[in-house]
């Protein structure tokens, strides 16, 4: 059975508010697919309509080539693995992990050894006795896996099933969870709202806003290649520029900025015109850093660059990220590797000028148009560079 | 003053002690003279002090009949307060399942249950009774008397299962229908044993309030008495240590209920913690 999942025109709405706003996306057999997004953009609720534990307002979701809105959860070969496992507290490991073989009508002696054996395959066989409450977070998502497993699903929905673990515990379960996946064979949808997550397992990495699909494609191009500004500045890793197109010649587009700096970009295929309103973005790893011994307060002279103060300097090991006070823009950030920054390093409030090549940048001209919005969220490069 | 770290306890420590220890003394006074007087010796009186210590008046309960119907009240009092158990806990559950949901006059219905909490007992009571008379049916203690009782311990019943499924997480449903569960099998294999000991306490609650309900009771009864209202016309013409014998029996048989309860509680709570830990601990 194919674990091919399609979303058509799919859409939720709870009284006056849309959670899910006409989603069409196809998501192939055997793949990971993490769907990302802040709190509140839908993203749950699409892996609830796709169990069954939620009806969609309006479209359709096909399983395997069938429509199954209106199917029993159990019925449309998926599994669901729930934020908080929702282990059931007063069964014990092995019969939690053994439920859905109880309710199916397997003997006692029968479905206890099947769930054994998935308990052996996430080495927790010698917990099988113990209650729940008496494993630890790390015990209890594999006993949730497990459970969810038994059931032979071709399709397993993943809410959160990272969020609950300590950070150590959250990258050894990560790796875990997408070499299973392999091993498996079937279509994960994980739902998350932790970027790095998201394209450290993900062939198919979905951004979300409001409902509605900002980006969709393979982690790479959500990180290098971000459609709009909102995927850019959620994604982190990115600085975010906009500026009115004031020339487009042999396949570059110069935007100016409002203080006057000018960002040149490749077009790489985009159609823009002069005139339009637009952003682009340049990767933090590819920006380069001087000082700025120029008198205080004048614009850049060149091409892809901006100035200001250094406002704060974080050691990450391999690189050093350096945030940089820009006048009128978002704060700008270098992430200089550690060998350039230590050979001549630069102090807060230090007047540095931050410079790139135009083929590091990249125009973002697609999205959903709400390009100039403020990021309410928590950047993921704020804490990982 | 009282300086922190010095070791010395501030003097509303003790003020405050010897008032909880009058309340205690208030509390538990007058219990322990009925228990201690119920152990009078046979020639012994009403009032202390005591004329030698014998269970002759505990005897003499289930003796002969001048004492009262000791022995059929006692028994249609616990009888009555199973029936109410049962109606209570099968009611209280099913209404805390579908008040989860707001369904047409679902406040209404919550606000009349509660009203029946608020008004006085004797007054309700007293309309029982002129309504059997009005329709013309006898009143007993398993038809009037009942139905007078659960206008008390349903709404009780009710409000306890509102505090259980508030704290009960509606993913465990989910999981289980997720993993193939039917609604049966959910409420069955999951819902209940989860709410048991929510379940239980409504039963303990149930249990009691019927065990001594007296003016709600005491119109609709019918005519024969629940044991409450027994000693209640016992202490009008029964002047021997009896009664106080009565009144530590029942006593006992309610410690005894609750004990029951509260220890199927902790064993069911202890089993979901402690269960497995002959397997070896760590990872």
């Amino acid at each position: 059975m194919s674990g091919e999942i399609e979303l058509r025109n799919l859409t939720k709405r709870f009284d006056q508010t849309v959670a899910v706003d006409a989603i069409n996306l196809k998501i192939p057999h055997g793949s990971y697919c993490c769907l990302l997004g802040p709190s509140g953009c839908g993203k749950t609720t699409i892996l609830r309509m796709i169990a069954g534990h939620e009806t969609p307002t309006e479209g359709d979701v096909w399983i395997g080539g069938e429509s199954v809105v209106g199917l029993a959860p159990a019925g449309r070969g998926t599994a669901m693995m729930f934020q908080n496992y929702a282990l059931f507290p007063h069964l014990s490991v092995l019969d939690n992990v053994a439920f859905n073989l109880k309710m199916r009508g397997v003997r006692k002696a029968e479905r206890h050894r099947r769930a054994r054996e998935l308990l052996a395959q996430v080495r927790l066989d010698r917990f099988a006795d113990r209650m729940p409450s008496q494993l630890s977070g790390g015990q209890q998502q594999r006993v949730a896996l497990s459970r969810a497993l038994i059931t032979k699903p071709r399709v397993l929905l993943l809410d959160e099933p990272l969020s609950a673990l300590d950070e150590f515990l959250r990258l050894q379960m990560r790796g875990e969870l997408r070499r299973m996946q392999k091993e498996l064979g079937i279509t994960f949808v994980h739902v998350t709202h932790t970027q790095l997550e998201a394209i450290a397992v993900a062939d198919l990495v979905v951004v979300m806003d409001q409902g509605r699909i900002e980006q969709a494609g393979s982690a790479r191009e959500i990180y290098t290649l971000p459609v709009s500004a909102y995927v850019a500045r959620f994604m982190g890793g990115q600085n975010v520029l906009a500026g009115k197109v004031a020339s487009v010649a042999g396949g570059f587009a110069t935007l100016v900025g409002d203080t006057g700096e000018r960002f040149s970009s490749p077009l790489s295929g985009q159609t823009v015109a002069e005139g339009d309103m637009l952003h682009c973005c340049v990767r933090r790893d590819r920006v380069k850093l001087e000082r700025d011994r120029r008198p205080p307060g004048a614009p850049p002279e060149r091409t892809n660059a901006v100035v200001g103060a250094v406002h704060a300097i974080e050691y990450q090991g391999s690189y050093v990220k350096v945030t940089i006070d820009v006048p009128g823009r978002e704060p700008f950030v270098a992430n200089v590797a550690d060998g350039r920054f230590f050979a001549d390093p630069v102090d807060i409030g230090d007047p540095v000028l931050a410079w790139w090549a135009p083929e590091d940048v990249h125009l973002l001209t697609g999205g959903l148009g709400r390009s100039v919005r403020v990021t309410t969220f928590r950047q993921a490069g704020d804490s990982h560079g | 003053m009282h300086r922190p770290g010095s070791g010395r306890r501030p003097w509303t420590f003790y003020a405050l002690a010897a008032f909880f220890g009058l309340y205690v003394l208030f509390l538990y006074g007058p219990m322990s003279a009925i228990f201690i007087l119920s152990f009078q010796g046979p020639t012994g009186g009403l009032t202390f002090p005591m004329n030698g210590v014998s269970l002759h008046w505990f005897g003499a309960l289930f003796g002969q009949q001048r004492t009262g119907d000791f022995a059929g009240s006692f028994t249609r009092s616990i009888l009555l307060a199973v029936i109410v158990l049962s109606i209570t806990v099968a009611a209280s559950v099913m209404a805390g399942l579908a008040f989860r949901r707001r369904f047409l006059g679902s406040t209404l219905v919550f606000y009349m249950a509660i009203f029946s909490l608020i008004i006085p007992g004797l007054l309700l009571g007293l309309g029982v009774g002129l309504m059997f008379q009005f329709l013309g049916i006898k009143p007993a203690w398993y038809s009037s008397a009942l139905g007078a009782q659960l206008t008390w311990t349903l709404p009780f019943g009710l409000l306890i299962m509102f505090a259980v499924f508030s704290r009960f997480n509606p993913f465990y449903e989910e999981a289980a229908r997720d993993l193939g569960a039917g609604y049966g099998q959910t409420l069955w294999n999951v819902v209940l044993p989860i709410l048991l000991p929510g379940i239980i306490a409504v039963a303990l609650f149930g249990f009691t309030l019927s065990y001594d309900e007296f003016p709600r009771t005491l119109i609709p009864i019918g005519s024969r008495n629940t044991l409450p209202l027994e000693i209640w016309a016992m202490t009008t013409n029964v002047t021997s240590p009896a009664l106080y014998a009565l009144g530590t029996l029942t006593t006992a048989v309610s410690f005894v209920v609750i004990a029951v309860a509260l220890t199927s509680i902790a064993l069911i709570q202890r089993r979901r913690t402690r269960r497995g830990t002959r397997t070896d601990a760590g990872d």
